[in-house]
């Protein structure tokens, strides 16, 4: 009995180890600098098939028409529409079939995925996102 | 007729005291938003942290990118903790709401209102909805094993013109939102301090936690008084999802 004790807590630290080690660790908001390349920004065109507008981003769906004719399906997403509404925007301003040109920060896995930096519509109109130098006020 | 005089008097010369003491702190109640011109106090709180106190310059728009933590010497569990960390996670439904703790969300680029008694101050934070209540009644904190939160028990009390709030009983949460955490056991000490003018804030954010970080760490954040109120931020979990890949 005094041997299966000892071995019986050695085999509770060993499992408590092995469960901290393996934890998948406290999660959180998604990081702009982890995911996204912060010091450059690339222009995409295509046409809108999809925006929602709610926090903890906006996420705007669009299809660029590549040069072989296929179609290349991107995703951009926002800074908070919280910070987005202040400066004009809302959930109405991107609309299915809108022809646009989204200048944003490319992922950095290579995906056709981006923080948007601003929006230029056919018509001229601009929406702007997050800015190039990632003022604070943009982060989120 | 003298009776009634005096009886009439007598309320406000009782509230008076009380209307002094409020008086007697500074009004720090309204609508703030982050600012990125610090003004002199910024370096009075900065000459008032702690010796050997590490300032990690990340705060508003300054994301430090993964393995970059600023400076932190980092606890063997950290380490493990961030070997294990899965960045893809952060945009599932089960986890892009996840609300951060109150040491990530008062460095946040989001406006915060403040409402002020003498016994009590509110902080109601836009990001992600959160409220703080700052209790000045002279209480401590709760049991070491009480519940625990996000936002935390704050109390707090005045050292002169500046509001010290010191914070525990913090859910584990992100700390550079990179990947590395704090633990339950973060002790968070803020000081806020009015700008000369009444019309900008600025506060040291002093964070300890030995479980994870060697030493102290703080942060240095300033606001400025706006004439906006605080939006709901209701978070969706599938905004993500829009557009979505097909599996």
């Amino acid at each position: 009995m005094r041997l299966v004790l000892p071995i019986l807590r050695s085999c509770q630290l060993m499992a408590v180890l092995l469960l901290a080690a393996s934890a998948p660790g406290v999660m959180a908001h998604h990081s702009f600098a982890v995911h996204f390349v912060d010091d450059r920004v690339i222009d995409v065109s295509g046409t809108v098939t999809a925006f929602r507008f709610a926090n903890p981003h906006g996420m705007l769906a669009f299809d660029v028409r590549k040069e072989d004719g296929s179609v290349e399906h991107w995703r951009a997403e926002t800074n908070s529409p919280n910070v987005l509404r202040r400066r004009g925007w809302s959930k109405d301003s991107l609309q299915p079939g809108d022809s646009i040109t989204v200048t944003g920060f490319p992922s950095r896995d290579g995906t056709p995925y981006m923080r948007i930096s601003r929006v230029k519509f056919a018509d001229g109109r601009e929406l702007v996102g997050q800015g190039m130098a990632a003022p604070a006020d943009d982060k989120e | 007729m003298k009776l009634l005089a005096v009886a009439t008097l007598l309320p406000p010369l009782l509230l008076a005291p009380l209307a002094r003491a409020a008086d007697a702190v500074p009004r720090l109640e309204g609508f703030w938003t982050q600012s990125f011109a610090p003004g002199p106090e910024v370096e009075q709180l900065r000459a008032k942290l702690p010796a050997g106190t590490l300032v990690i310059n990340d705060a508003g728009g300054l994301e430090l990118r993964e393995g970059d933590y600023g400076g932190l010497v980092l606890s063997e569990a950290a380490k493990a903790e961030i070997r294990n960390y899965d960045f893809k996670n952060e945009l599932s439904r089960e986890f892009a709401c996840t609300v951060p703790s109150v040491v990530m969300n008062m460095q946040a680029p989001f406006p915060l209102e403040i409402l002020q008694d003498e016994k009590l101050i509110v902080l109601r934070l836009e990001y992600f909805d959160m409220v703080r209540i700052i209790h000045l009644d002279g209480r401590g904190h709760p049991p070491a094993d009480a519940p625990h939160s996000k936002a935390g028990h704050s109390i707090g009390h005045w050292e002169g013109d500046e509001l010290v709030v010191d914070t525990t009983h913090l859910l584990a949460g992100s700390f550079l939102n990179n990947g590395f955490s704090h633990s339950e056991d973060l002790h968070f000490v803020e000081r806020f301090r009015l700008g000369a003018d009444g019309r900008t804030l600025h506060a040291s954010q002093l964070s300890e936690d030995p479980a994870v970080f060697e030493g102290k760490a703080a942060r240095l954040v300033s606001w400025r008084k706006g004439d906006d109120y605080i939006y709901p931020y209701e978070c969706d979990p599938s905004f993500a999802e829009v557009g979505e890949p097909l599996e």
